[in-house]
């Protein structure tokens, strides 16, 4: 029972999994074949890397809105611009920039990060539809091929570097005061943590998190569009929440919440293959989210009574 | 009330700009034509202003708009003598969506922007099911006369009434001044003999009643209502409500800030239309524009 809410992600991506497993074998009569867990990795791997920027803000008791802006402005940059490897440094510094002036304007300009974010997003989105006015622009077959490739697991890679690249953060001093900080900023800043250097940071890597996430956008939709970025403000906030990211700071892990994306990505093809009505697909991923939430919130109660 | 007054300072600077650059910006017409576009974030940001006074939000506003804008329309099947009817329905559904809202946040503990959200999904998806994607026998009606009618000066009768109702609430009525001292400190509320979860539903409720209502609005102004109706005045009711001074950690602000609020959103986006900037610079300026208004009076305390 200790800390069931922090691993609420994994199990709803577990409980997801066997929906999706028996409800795909009683549809079709056989179970999910390579390609289909692929094609699930590869569509799922942008929310990831963006869930992953988001939980590292929420875990500071911040949130991030301003994800779709620098999605959307670094997928029109990667489908204009890129033309091979060495431009991909181009988009993940202007993803970067946009995560450094979010943090700026939280950490200097102290303006409630929920206000800072609604305030960048439109202007992240103009600079995407000044990029990209019309959906369109391509990304090379090569990048493809070592991204998002559709017959080879390379997805999986990126996956592992990701989720290693989070475990090593939070072992270091940084991601201790990201925790910190999260807790309780009052305690942090008297015992000396530089609360306004590690929330510009924390921006900072979202934006970064975002330009990854659009470059594997692009790369597996083979095109780019100015208004691609704005679904993932929403599914992002979803996932860190399924995740076990507490919203009030300090609780969580970024691998709970890459296995809330997971689960998010899992449900959609579960109705899928239930025959349930694309129309209704809103309706129960609300379901899906407040009902994953309430259970997480029962555990807590239940934690407490014992 | 120092932040209102900032509010008023904000929207009138934006018309005197306006006017300074476009000779009859800011007259009768032109104020009437902005004023009755601002009414329907006025609208939506009363109810979100309810729950940013407590300390919550509210991200269900798009779909219960556009839930009831649907359900008004297919209620009422365009004749005048359903429409007070249809109207009750449709500000029925926005009642229930907050009041289930307000129970998920109050009663069981769940986070007021995972509940919403939430509930935004399951209206979406609900609208979007039983009206079978906007595609069904009676989705084609138009809203009644009488609503269609009330354009423009009604709706902006209806807009100072709401605004009236809201004001003399919350600084007249007990009522009122439990929203503060719950916005201020729910402990301390509490302790106070206030009811918070009570106070806490009822905003919510609130919020959902007045979704709807722009929603019905809306379709009044536009005839019919389509699919996404809702979906700009989610931020655009965050933004209202912050522009009007409303503190977002809760216990702060007036509606006479959101309504200069409103009023100086639309002219800012007016006024860039009217100087013929493209969408992208109209999206950049725009969110300058509420950057400066942040950096100006919605800073919070440094930490010393």
């Amino acid at each position: 029972m200790r800390d069931l809410a922090g691993r609420l992600g994994y199990l709803v991506l577990a409980a997801t999994a066997v929906a999706y497993l028996a409800v795909y074998a009683t549809g079709l009569g056989r179970l999910p074949t390579a390609f289909d867990y692929l094609s699930i990795l590869n569509t799922t791997l942008p929310l990831v890397f963006v869930a992953i920027g988001q939980s590292l803000v929420v875990l500071t008791g911040g949130i991030d809105l301003s994800v779709g802006g620098t999605v959307s402005l670094c997928v029109a940059v990667t489908a204009v611009a890129v033309t091979g490897f060495e431009q991909l440094p181009l988009v993940l510094a202007i993803g970067t920039a946009c995560g450094v002036v979010n943090g700026l304007i939280v950490a200097a300009g102290r303006i409630a990060p929920i206000l800072a974010t609604l305030a960048t997003l439109p202007i992240f989105t103009g600079a995407a539809l000044w990029v990209l006015p019309v959906p369109g622009g391509s990304i090379p077959p090569q990048i493809r091929a070592v991204l998002t490739n559709p017959d080879l697991p390379t997805g999986l890679i990126w996956l592992g570097l990701a989720v290693a690249g989070w475990l090593v953060l939070r072992r270091t001093r940084f991601g201790m005061r990201v925790y910190a900080i999260g807790s309780d900023a009052g305690a942090a800043r008297a015992v000396g943590v530089p609360v306004e250097r590690v929330t510009f940071g924390v921006y900072a890597l979202s934006g970064l998190c975002c330009a990854l996430a659009a470059v594997f956008y692009v790369s597996t939709t083979t095109a780019g569009d100015a208004n691609a970025g704005a679904p993932f403000i929403l599914t992002s906030i979803a996932a860190v929440v399924v995740g076990g990211v507490a919203f009030t700071g300090g609780r969580g892990s970024a691998v709970g919440a890459v296995a809330g994306a997971a689960a998010l990505a899992l449900v959609i093809d579960v109705l899928f293959f239930a025959g349930i009505d694309p129309l209704y697909q809103a309706l129960f991923q609300g379901l899906f989210l407040v009902v994953a939430v309430m259970l997480g919130s029962l555990a807590m109660l239940l934690r407490r009574a014992t | 009330m120092r932040r209102v007054l900032y509010a008023f300072g904000a929207a009138g600077g934006v018309l005197l700009l306006g006017t300074i650059l476009h000779p009859g910006f800011a007259s009768w017409p032109s104020l009437q034509a902005m004023l009755v576009v601002a009414s329907f974030t006025g609208f939506v940001a009363a109810g979100q202003m309810l729950v940013v006074l407590v300390g919550g939000i509210d991200l269900s506003i798009p779909w219960v708009l556009n839930g009831a804008a649907i359900m008004l329309t297919t209620t009422a099947l365009g004749q005048p003598g359903r429409l007070p009817y249809a109207l009750l329905v449709a500000l029925a559904v926005g009642a229930a969506a907050g009041l289930a809202n307000g129970l998920g946040v109050a009663w069981l503990g769940v986070p007021a922007v995972v509940m919403t959200l939430g509930m935004n999904g399951v209206l979406q998806g609900l609208s979007l099911g039983l009206s079978k994607g906007l595609t069904c026998a009676t989705c084609g009606s138009y809203a009644p006369e009488p609503l269609r009618g009330l354009f423009p000066l009604g709706a902006l009768l209806v807009w100072a009434g709401v605004a009236l109702l809201v004001t003399v609430v919350l600084t007249l009525t007990t009522f009122g001044r439990r929203v503060y001292a719950v916005g201020v400190n729910p402990r301390a509320a509490y302790l106070a003999g206030v009811g918070v979860r009570g106070v806490t539903v009822a905003l919510y409720t609130l919020s959902g009643v007045f979704a709807a209502l722009a929603g019905v609005m809306l379709v009044g102004y536009g005839g019919q209502p389509s699919l996404g109706l809702g979906d700009p005045y989610l931020f655009e009711s965050i933004a209202a409500v912050v522009v009007g001074g409303v503190s977002i950690l809760g216990g702060r602000g007036h509606y006479a800030g959101v309504v200069a609020g409103a009023l100086t959103l639309v002219a800012v986006t007016t006024f860039l239309q009217a100087q013929r900037v493209p969408e992208y610079g109209r999206l950049m300026i725009y969110g300058l524009v509420i950057l400066v208004i942040l950096l100006a009076y919605g800073r919070t305390r440094a930490h010393d």
